[in-house]
């Protein structure tokens, strides 16, 4: 039996590259990226906060991320994730893939 | 994350645990303080942040999972992942698995067969340094002929190889007294015989120094067996006294539970002992010219002295004596067989061939799996290509589909041990009793350890290629190619053709050994015995010298009860032999015919003796080609006349007319002038006296009063069901004298059977194995077809939509299979004619390389093949053109 399974598979994809994205701005901890994508997006992108941990430790593990305990803006512990070289590269693989997606998406709607 | 560092997180696991804890707690802090400062009350506010981010022990356990699967080593995340994909695909594993069971299987029962006969210890101390030590005579070859007593003696002292030598002979001897008379086999053997072996007695002191002194030799060791039923297990016994044939002998010891010594080829008596009696040669022993060759010797090398040593050693000692004595050891030379190969000489072929057959098997089974996964690689090769791109090695691809593959090993494994449980107890039973002493295999760590190592092995053999092929992939060409027509799809589809191939030639080579052994066991069987083995019951008799002194007493004896017997309703006749046939014992001497110049005596023909009764030919059914059969006064007293049999005729007598022709049979003596010669008298048929394997041997036949011997074997030639009569025959026994007891009962097709056993156990086996390889490359080539014809559904709709005949189509797809076949067949006679040379032991009357079992069993592989070839060449006759083109 699979340990965890994925919630939403697009969400599950999206995920990673939302993240990482948002890290490539700087490092931040779980909560301030849930936020920075909800802000960022308008308010339409709600990152399902109970997989953004699991995603994030598994980032962390395959090299994406690194992750070390620091003292947010209002004075909490908090831990920060900061984007990797590895994490880099495979943020331009994922805009890659995503950009294609999307692409592929647009032609079959103006084709319809 | 380093291996380092992962070992580190898992010794620190709970701070780990901590650490999450206070990640999600921060997060759902941070929240709350949001939702405050927009407005909320702090209960709203705390309620708000944990509805918004679910149930945290959940989060937190799917959180842990993540990271507990890392801590776990990769291959483990490979094991989970090669489970998934077998439970994916069900029907693939089941085959999978089914298929290395069966190998896996085989191949356990076999080797726990071998464990058991070839490599089990032997109960002696050091059996590795005990070697038999047999007499051979150039001129009638048999390698294991007993040894007599003076050439024992002369061995033992000039020798230097032997830490010690001893003998044995048996001879079944009546018990009586406390309860019914019981017939025992007693082992007579030197005192030294359980040191030499190594052996104490599980109780009492045992054989002696002084046992050894004349007047002292009367004391005996029981088998654990005797003890147990005649005497209930007496932990008093030694010491106590028994009757053996009338005459008291002390108890000295009970010999172990595991304990026994039983060599067939020197056995007069053909069974295992119950008793051993400790013996002392008398004066006549010393001399040749007094006493023939009955013994059996087991020696101890020296410690270090080999095998070759001794008989280069005793080579020379017996050319010495064949010198010194030129009569009796003229021609006769020694031979040194090692205990262990003695033991299992008579199965050890068999074994070897089969545990042969069982290895390729395996292999076949093995191709099999591994062409079933280079087609499943095939369609698993974009998610390979895919699993590439986003970075994984090729050692990491390799090693997953690996995994896969020792995972299918490993279950298949499993259920092999399991069916070899089963299957070794069925081999047991089938197996000849009268060669396989075992009461039941055990599975020992030996034979795990070989279960693990053949599943292990099965699992790399079949595995590797199809993932090194896959991992060598290229990324690229696959994905551009949507799989098909790629190298690595190349490469694939000419490594399972090589299996299809390999997998008929394996099986060729297993069909054509069975073939072979069928031929052999029916050209055995077809034999004619000589004699009507139906409806012919056999027991022995053997007369105790105390009580039936006299060669007249015995006669009386035989005559009265044979009378009893014929008398009996539903006998339609009885007689009586010393040594009928079938049972593998005999007696054979030097004849001298005195029409031919006299030789010396081991320069003289030499025949088998058999003394008769009345009747005997009648009752056989044995023909007479010449001269009369004896009359009733030559079968009440002696009248020097003997009958012949047509081997001896011939052998001995080429264009002479036997009848009226005098022989001397040196069976009474080994002096000529004290040798009163028989007159031929009549020419009867041959009988295969050892066995339908063998040739008929040249025979004489005396009535019994020619030579009055105590222990005979009774036949009685019934109506009905020979068993039946059994106990009304034991019942005339004890109605002339209760005391004696009935032996040896069998009827004679049950000794025909016994003899035919291993031959019959050979091709049973062989051929239980060469069907399961037929099976598995049918179902080899049969996946192979139907895949290639899944693959090419597209182009066979097109084809179809174009015009093509199912007749085209069928001759399209049967084509590849008719290729594969006729090249599958020609590797596999080759690798016959190579491999069939090492049956020819096995053999009988059909040559190794027999043109008409390979080209039978070449069809019969073809026929098969083809047959499973075209059950997906008819599926693909039936693609729907419109339904294959909508596809993809």
């Amino acid at each position: 039996m699979p340990l965890f399974k994925p919630k939403n598979d697009l969400l599950q994809g999206t995920l990673a590259l939302l993240v990482l994205k948002t890290l490539a701005r700087g490092p931040l901890h779980g909560y301030g990226i849930t936020i920075h994508i909800q802000m960022v997006s308008k308010d339409i992108l709600r990152v399902e906060e109970g997989s953004l941990y699991p995603a994030l430790h598994r980032m962390e593990q395959d090299g994406w991320v690194s992750a070390e305990w620091g003292i947010s803006e209002n004075n909490r512990r908090a831990r920060y994730y900061r984007l990797t070289a590895k994490g880099r590269k495979q943020l331009g693989e994922e805009e890659k893939n995503w950009e294609r997606l999307t692409q592929g998406v647009a032609h079959v709607l103006q084709s319809a | 994350m380093s291996w380092i560092a992962r070992l580190r997180g898992m010794l620190r696991r709970e701070r780990l645990d901590h650490d999450l804890d206070e990640e999600l707690r921060s997060h759902l802090e941070m929240r709350a303080a949001d939702n405050l400062a927009a407005g909320m009350s702090p209960e709203e506010a705390r309620y708000e942040a944990q509805k918004r981010f679910g149930n945290t022990t959940l989060q937190k356990e799917d959180t842990r999972a993540v990271d507990i699967l890392g801590w776990l080593d990769e291959g483990s995340r490979d094991f989970r992942h090669a489970l998934r994909m077998l439970q994916r695909s069900p029907g693939f594993t089941a085959v999978a698995v089914l298929t290395l069971a069966l190998g896996i299987g085989a191949n356990t029962a076999i080797f726990s067969v071998i464990n058991s006969v070839l490599l089990h210890p032997l109960p002696y101390h050091d059996p590795d340094n005990l070697v038999m030590v047999w007499e051979n005579n150039s001129q009638h070859p048999n390698p294991h002929n007993t040894v007599s007593p003076p050439n024992f003696l002369d061995w033992q002292s000039r020798n230097t190889v032997f830490s010690s030598m001893a003998f044995i002979f048996d001879g079944r001897d009546n018990l009586t007294g406390n309860g019914d008379p019981q017939e025992v086999v007693v082992q007579a053997v030197s005192i030294n015989f359980f040191s030499l072996l190594g052996v104490d007695p599980l109780i009492g002191p045992g054989f002696t120094p002084e046992n050894g002194q004349p007047g002292h030799a009367n004391v005996v060791i029981l088998s654990y067996g005797l003890w147990k039923e005649r005497f209930a297990g007496d932990p008093a016994i030694v010491g106590k006294s028994i009757l053996l044939n009338g005459r008291p002998q002390t108890v000295v010891g009970v010999a172990p539970q595991n304990f026994q010594w039983f060599i067939k080829d020197g056995s007069l008596t053909g069974a295992r002992p119950q008793m051993w009696s400790s013996f002392v040669f008398p004066q006549s022993f010393h001399d040749h010219k007094q006493i023939g060759r009955f013994m059996t010797v087991v020696a101890r090398l020296h410690p270090g002295a080999r095998h070759s040593q001794a008989q280069i050693q005793m080579n020379a000692i017996a050319s010495r004596l064949e010198q010194e004595y030129p009569d009796f050891d003229g021609h006769w030379g020694v031979n040194v067989v090692p205990l262990r190969q003695q033991i299992s000489g008579d199965l050890r072929p068999a074994l070897l061939v089969l545990f042969g057959a069982v290895a390729f098997v395996l292999l076949i089974a093995c191709a099999n799996v591994s062409s079933l996964l280079l087609a499943r690689a095939a369609s698993r090769e974009r998610e390979m290509a895919i699993r590439t791109a986003i970075g994984a090695s090729r050692w990491r691809i390799a090693r997953q589909l690996l995994m896969e593959s020792l995972l299918l090993a490993l279950i298949g494994g499993g259920i092999g041990v399991a069916l070899a449980v089963g299957g070794s107890n069925a081999v047991l039973a089938a197996s000849p009793r009268n060669l396989l002493d075992l009461r039941s295999i055990s599975m020992d760590l030996r034979v795990l350890a070989f279960a693990v190592g053949a599943t292990l092995l099965a699992g790399l053999l079949f595995g590797f290629l199809p993932s090194y092929i896959s991992a060598h992939s290229r990324i690229s060409e696959t994905l551009k190619e949507g799989g098909r027509g790629s190298s690595s799809a190349n490469r694939r589809a000419f490594a399972r053709n090589a299996f299809v191939v390999a997998q008929l030639g394996l099986a060729l080579v297993l069909l054509t050994g069975s073939g072979l052994l069928i031929r052999s066991f029916v050209r055995l069987i077809g034999i004619d015995p000589g004699f009507a083995t139906g409806h012919l019951l056999t027991f022995k008799v053997a007369l105790p010298p105390s009580k039936y002194g006299t060669d007249q007493l015995c006669m009386a004896f035989f005559r009265q009860l044979l009378a009893r017997i014929s008398a009996v309703p539903g006998v339609r006749s009885a007689s009586m032999e010393s040594f009928p046939p079938l049972t593998g014992l005999g007696a054979a001497t030097a004849v001298h015919l005195l029409s031919q110049p006299p030789l010396a005596l081991s320069d003289l023909p030499v025949a088998n003796v058999g003394v008769v009764g009345p009747d005997y030919f009648a009752t056989m059914n044995i023909p007479l080609r010449a001269g009369r059969l004896f009359n009733a006064q030559e079968l009440a007293e002696e009248k020097h006349v003997t009958i012949i049999n047509q081997a001896f005729a011939d052998k001995y007598l080429q264009g002479i007319n036997p009848l009226g022709q005098k022989a001397a049979i040196y069976m009474k003596s080994f002096a000529e002038n004290e040798i009163q010669p028989s007159e031929i008298i009549g020419v009867v048929g041959d009988v295969h006296q050892s066995g339908l394997d063998t040739a008929p041997e040249p025979t004489v036949y005396w009535p019994h009063p020619e030579l009055v011997m105590s222990g005979m074997t009774i036949l009685v030639r019934t109506s009905n069901d020979p068993l039946a009569m059994v106990s009304r025959a034991r019942n005339e026994v004890q109605q002339i004298d209760p005391e004696l007891p009935v032996a040896a009962v069998a009827t004679m097709d049950q000794l025909l059977a016994d003899s035919l056993s291993r031959s019959r156990f050979t091709m049973l086996l062989l051929g239980i194995f060469a069907a399961v390889a037929l099976v598995l490359a049918s179902v080899g080539i049969y996946g192979l077809i139907a895949y290639n014809v899944t693959q090419r559904r597209q182009e066979l709709g097109i084809r179809i939509a174009l015009g093509a005949q199912r007749r085209d189509v069928l001759r399209l797809v049967l084509v590849q299979g008719t290729r594969l076949t006729l090249l599958g067949v020609a590797v596999g006679v080759l690798a016959a004619l190579a491999f069939s040379r090492l049956l020819a032991t096995l053999l009988f009357g059909v040559s190794a390389t027999d043109p008409l079992t390979f080209a039978g069993v070449s069809a019969l592989l073809a026929f098969v093949a083809l047959l499973a070839c075209f059950i997906p060449a008819r599926s693909a006759t039936r693609v729907d053109p419109i339904v294959a083109l909508r596809h993809e």
